[in-house]
């Protein structure tokens, strides 16, 4: 797959405050790519950056090969689903629509079957005459959409398109919008705080935090091999906990040796340990390798979230079991639950 | 919740006094031709008759003529300086259209007098002319002056809508337009204006109205031979005494108002229908 | 995507600004003028502002504009936000309707809805005056304030009302201390609209007042005939009160909050020590309102700080005319017709007030005197005084009372109009006739007497009179014709003379700004009375007056007493004041007026108007008219055709 865009060391500072301190990232073509961080951290600027609503401070962006930091927005193949939709309120849905087609001055008839043809595909077929003030959300929502992708852009940027709908049709959204992406075959440069959006939706993951990138990867990657406390954090639930690693397969935390299956650490390096909730098991005490108390159980719906107290620290523990508070309890794991990172440089 | 409908009742009894009752009182002046002290009620349209002759119809003619020149002067003028106030940062904002209210807080009145000075033929721009060596230019009692004086009163009423309604928009409309490929010209045709359109038109109803019933700044920087309806009006009660004329009159330009209002409400409706 | 503006837009914004502001400016700078010239700085002064505060005319007229301003404004607040609460509250049909209605003041040309009020007012037999003022004030400033209030009580939730009803509180509690406090805002708002619309109002003023009851505006408008500096003085004082006030209400809030917030920020970086000794500062504390309170409170302190200065004014006013004294003499004049400060030394020598008001012209007056407006005595025209003699609005002189009657000049006595002066004491006399400028007229062309008016080689560099009766008499005369026909054919034959010279002409009709305006040169011919082309030729020596060979009007004015003149003792010395030789001589020399009082008119052609033939005008030629009594179709008549000759 070929580079579309190529972000070289961007940097941003609104007055005194720098909100991107260098960023690095490829982004390839047909992808869909996530910037996923909490606010503040930065994506919505590069986004906004890649569209040409801001000027990088320094540092540049090409776009299939060339320099475009000082090209208008006007004049870049790029094309934005806004946070709040941002529709033409004088303007019906087909005229929204069609409102890019019509400045490049195409043929009336084009244009027409052209605006037919997006409005089906986002499922809005007769909506045309609409009055876009009098839509539902998720219905102005796919009219940006289509008022996008009708241009047929090399790249399209959603700034938190969700963010406005309710669970479900967020849930069904994300279906859709995945499904867009793969028939159109086009770049989605997808911006959200929500990780388990992400996840769901993304052929590539960019975890920002505080203007600064903190790991690239693929959904299982950035899950399973979170290289950092941030995204261990930020990524699932996560008990993070500081260790020792003995040696290559073996770790030392919480006065107990565990089995794991990282290596590569020098020996007796302090390390920080990963360990999800849903890979702990509770069992009774004599069974398990930490001991402990029962202090709240959470019903989640899909589990319960329980929480352990040990010796040392609280676990966090997702089950289908219900317990009982104040029961003791033993937690173990395998070795393959363990997840040994560096520990974070602060 | 019918615990405050009763706080309305001293309005609307006043209302029925100093609104209704006026306005009925200039109707019945108008279809009559009593005078003030007898009011003998022989309804007649010779008050209207004798406006439809050459020289009455001339002094509207020239009003709305003058009316529609101020109102074009204005919101040429005006619209660029609502504009650019919209796009500064928000404190500064503020302080521009307080620096643009503030003359209209002043009694027009003195201001016009000032204006008095100012353009007379022995006054500081003529001074002025003369050290630069250029002749004095008549400027006090000119279709000039009446213009100039109705413009540096009015434009600010002419600003402060247009601003209003530039300022509520969505800027994020005007980056999708961008995003979308409008370059900065069409962006504001195509968004920018239409979407100030209600203030726009705010802005002209105001002015216009001001423009066409204003007597004062014709008479002081127009001088005697500047009749436009509101002097007609003043004169027929002031120095002449026919107030039933004058009533006819005032009905007339209370209907051109009316019609002018519905005109503009009409267009704001077409626009949005159009769209 | 705000960015700030390029140059040419702030150049723009500078352009415009200087537009606004270049009249504010150099009336601010011209106030501090050492000299009266509104061109030439001739150096820093104050004496316009001692002026200012001298003249009791203007100091009672900030006086009612304040007032009316401020009682305005709390009446109107009250009763609309009182009315924008309930109107929330109503049905929709209701609603609708009120709404409707109340935009009708503020959409409506304020000239109708003012003559709406002045027609309300006659019909009710309401005198018109102060209260007249304040309640057409409260009638166009309550509907600005409900569409103010009205939005933001719409926004409010509507459930709010219940809310604090269902915790105990009764309906105007609900009001006071949840409604009222969110719509603060609006209240404010309107407040200050309806201060601004009151205090800047002129048209609606001018229409209801009576009684000598002015407001800023009115005097203003009255003065403009005249250069007066005085205005400027008065301008710069209204401009830094306003500014002050719209400072102090939008910048006070700002400060206080801004130290609030530094006072929590300093709090904030004690830390925890801070928290623990004192107590519960995390708490939050209704003190930290505050600022919204102040902001309240700076503008009510500033108009507080009105009313006492306005009150001060007329505590000032009624100390000039001395306690206890509640004599008062309604006196109604031609403008620029009297030395004002003979009015002071009447009322300090015969311990009254005297409510001076002037007119443009007698038809005028006479349609003030139509109208209902009472006054005690009049200084009209001769044919003026025929007419209210016919009519009744006169009594007769009791001359007993005159002392000084003895030094009238008996030329000026016993004239057609008031035969045997049973109505009627002289007041100045004249002629009218033509003011030229020497250097500019050619002699020869003199010969062509009233013509001279049309001849085209002075196009657009004369001034005629804006009056009815003297414009059409020069038209009649030019034309061979008396000046008191009543032949229409004659008429119509100088509405066509007029009509002609409008267009070939291009004249200005200028009323008593033409004395200034010659005396500055600005124009080569004017048509003026006699006693004002003397005052003028005394300040420039480049003009000459002159009478028409086919005759001019010869005009008396006189003091009449009115039938309701309310106290005929003082009418009867305030005429005798004014034959007095002292008082006599400085009104003619004030005024330029040829005086009734013999002694005084052969001194002022020895002294100050030697040599100046105006003063000395033109009698017992056979052509020249005396003004007769018109009846009221012919009068209308005249008035219908010069409004048509202005309106070309």
């Amino acid at each position: 797959m070929d580079k579309i865009i190529e972000l070289k060391n961007l940097t941003k500072n609104f007055g005194n405050q720098q909100v991107l301190r260098g960023i690095n990232l490829d982004i390839y073509q047909n992808e869909f790519l996530t910037l996923l961080g909490p606010s503040g951290c930065g994506k919505t600027t590069t986004l906004r950056i890649i569209a040409g609503f801001e000027e990088p401070s320094g540092g540049q962006i090409l776009f299939d090969g060339t320099d475009i930091s000082k090209v208008p927005a006007y004049k870049r193949e790029v094309n934005t689903v806004f946070q709040k939709y941002s529709l033409f309120p004088h303007m019906n849905v087909y005229e929204n629509v069609a409102f890019g087609l019509n400045i490049k001055k195409m043929d009336k008839a084009l244009i027409e079957t052209r605006v037919n043809r997006m409005l089906k595909l986002v499922g809005l077929a007769d909506f045309g005459a609409r009055d876009v003030t009098l839509l539902s959300g998720g219905q102005q929502q796919r009219v940006a959409i289509a008022r996008a992708l009708v241009n047929e852009p090399k790249v399209l940027l959603l700034d938190e398109p969700l963010g406005a709908l309710d669970a479900k049709l967020r849930k069904d959204m994300q279906v859709e919008l995945k499904k867009i992406q793969k028939e159109i075959g086009i770049t989605f440069i997808f911006v959200t705080h929500d990780q388990e959006e992400a996840l769901t939706m993304s052929d590539t993951v960019v975890v920002m935090n505080e203007g600064t990138i903190q790991q690239i990867g693929t959904p299982i990657d950035i899950y399973n091999e979170p290289e950092n406390r941030f995204v261990a954090g930020f990524i699932g639930e996560s008990n993070i906990i500081d260790g020792i690693m003995k040696k290559d397969l073996l770790v030392h935390f919480d006065d107990v040796d565990f089995e794991c299956v990282d290596k590569g650490f020098p020996e007796n390096e302090p390390v920080e340990v990963v360990l999800r909730p849903e890979d702990l098991d509770i069992v009774k005490p004599e069974d398990g390798k930490l001991t402990g108390e029962i202090t709240s159980v959470t019903f989640k719906g899909v589990h319960y979230n329980v929480m352990v107290k040990t010796k040392y620290r609280d676990y966090r523990i997702n089950t289908t079991d219900y317990w009982e508070i104040g029961t003791p309890v033993g937690l173990t794991l395998t070795p393959d639950d363990i997840h040994v990172m560096w520990k974070t440089q602060y | 919740m019918k615990h405050f409908r009763k706080l309305t009742i001293p309005y609307i009894v006043w209302c029925v006094i100093f609104i209704l009752i006026p306005l009925l009182l200039i109707a019945i002046y108008a279809f009559t031709t009593g005078g003030n002290e007898v009011r003998t009620l022989n309804f007649t349209l010779s008050n209207f008759a004798k406006i439809n002759e050459a020289t009455y119809i001339k002094v509207f003619i020239k009003s709305l003529e003058l009316g529609f020149l101020t109102t074009g002067i204005c919101l040429a003028a005006g619209y660029p300086l609502a504009y650019i106030i919209s796009r500064a940062p928000e404190e500064s904002q503020d302080m521009l259209i307080m620096g643009v209210t503030i003359p209209t807080w002043i009694n027009m009145l003195l201001r016009t007098y000032a204006w008095m000075n100012l353009l007379s033929d022995n006054g500081i721009i003529n001074t002025l002319l003369g050290m630069l060596g250029i002749d004095p230019v008549h400027m006090m009692y000119t279709n000039f002056s009446v213009i100039l004086g109705m413009v540096c009163n009015f434009m600010p009423f002419m600003i402060i809508p247009i601003h209003t309604s530039l300022r509520k928009m969505d800027h994020s409309l005007i980056e999708a337009a961008m995003d979308l490929g409008a370059n900065p010209f069409q962006t504001f045709r195509r968004i920018i204006l239409k979407l100030s359109m209600p203030g726009v038109i705010n802005g002209v109803v105001l002015v216009f109205l001001m423009a066409i019933s204003s007597f004062v700044i014709p008479k002081l920087l127009g001088g005697g031979q500047f009749v436009l309806i509101g002097n007609l009006i003043e004169s027929q009660f002031i120095s002449i005494g026919d107030w039933n004329f004058g009533s006819a009159i005032s009905l007339i330009l209370a209907a051109i108002i009316l019609i002018a209002l519905r005109l503009m409400k009409k267009m704001d409706l077409k626009e949005v229908e159009e769209n | 995507m705000r960015k700030y503006n390029g140059f040419w837009a702030r150049l723009y914004i500078a352009v415009c600004f200087a537009f606004f502001y270049l009249p504010i400016i150099v009336t601010v700078i011209f106030s501090f003028n050492s000299s009266k010239s509104l061109s030439h700085f001739t150096g820093f002064s104050l004496r316009w502002y001692s002026a200012l505060i001298e003249d009791n005319e203007i100091v009672q007229a900030v006086y009612v504009s304040v007032t009316i301003a401020v009682i305005a404004t709390i009446v109107s607040t009250i009763l609309g936000t009182m009315t924008a609460i309930g109107l929330s509250r109503s049905r929709k049909v209701l609603k609708d309707a009120i709404l409707s209605i109340n935009d009708i003041p503020i959409l409506n040309p304020d000239i109708v809805t003012a003559i709406s009020w002045m027609l309300l007012f006659s019909s009710m037999g309401l005198a018109k005056g102060y209260f007249t003022m304040l309640l057409a004030h409260i009638g166009f400033c309550t509907p600005f304030v409900i569409t103010s209030v009205y939005p933001k009580v719409r926004s409010l939730d509507p459930n709010l009302a219940n809310a604090a009803m269902d915790l105990g509180a009764t309906p105007v509690q609900a009001l006071t201390k949840v409604i009222l406090p969110m719509i603060k805002p609006g209240i404010f708002a309107g407040i200050l609209l309806a201060f601004t619309m009151s205090f800047d109002d002129f048209v609606i003023s001018y229409f209801v007042t009576g009684n000598g009851v002015k407001n800023i505006s009115i005097v203003v408008y009255n003065m403009t005939k005249r250069i007066n500096p005085i205005i400027n003085a008065l301008s710069t004082i209204v401009i830094v009160v306003i500014v002050a006030i719209l400072i102090v209400v939008n910048l006070t809030p700002r400060i206080v909050e801004k130290r609030a917030a530094a006072r929590r920020a300093a709090r904030d970086a004690a830390g925890a020590a801070a928290i623990e000794s004192s107590g519960d500062s995390g708490i939050y504390r209704p003190s930290e309102h505050r600022h919204r309170r102040i902001g309240a409170g700076a503008l009510i302190a500033v108009l507080g700080i009105a009313l006492v200065a306005g009150s001060y004014a007329a505590a000032k006013k009624s100390s000039s005319s001395s306690a206890g004294a509640v004599r008062e003499l309604r006196v109604y004049n031609a403008g620029e017709y009297m030395d004002l400060s003979l009015l002071d030394r009447f009322q300090q020598e015969y311990n009254c007030t005297v409510i001076y008001e002037t007119f443009d012209s007698n038809e005028m007056m006479y349609t003030k005197l139509l109208a209902g407006d009472q006054y005690d005595i009049l200084v009209p025209s001769d044919y003026m005084i025929e007419r209210l003699i016919k009519e009744d609005y006169l009594q007769p002189i009791d001359w007993s009372l005159i002392s000084n009657k003895d030094a009238i000049d008996p030329n000026v006595m016993d004239k057609a109009y008031d035969p045997g002066n049973v109505y009627s004491v002289p007041y100045f006399w004249g002629s009218v006739g033509i003011l030229y400028d020497k250097t500019v007229v050619d002699k020869k062309d003199l010969k062509d007497g009233w013509n001279l008016l049309m001849n085209t080689k002075y196009k657009g560099n004369l001034y005629m009179y804006d009056s009815e009766r003297d414009s059409f008499m020069v038209a009649l005369k030019a034309l061979g014709y008396s000046m008191n026909t009543t032949d229409e054919k004659q008429i119509n034959d100088a509405y066509e003379w007029l009509i002609r010279q409008r267009r070939t002409m291009d004249p200005i009709y200028a009323g008593d700004d033409v004395i200034d305006n010659m005396i500055s040169g600005n124009k080569a011919m004017a048509v003026v009375y006699s006693g004002d082309a003397a005052m003028i030729m005394s300040e420039n020596d480049k003009l000459d007056y002159f009478e028409p060979p086919e005759g001019t009007n010869n005009w008396y004015d006189a003091m009449v007493i009115t039938r309701d003149c309310r106290n005929v003792g003082l009418a009867h010395d305030f005429i005798d004041f004014m034959l007095q030789e002292d008082v006599a001589e400085q009104n003619t020399a004030y005024v330029g007026y040829s005086s009734p009082v013999k002694a005084v008119y052969e001194k002022m052609q020895k002294g100050t108007y030697a040599g100046i033939d105006a003063y000395v005008p033109r009698t017992g030629y056979g052509k020249d008219e005396i003004f007769g009594y018109q009846d009221t179709d012919i009068k209308k008549l005249f008035a219908q055709l010069w409004t048509k000759v202005k309106a070309q």
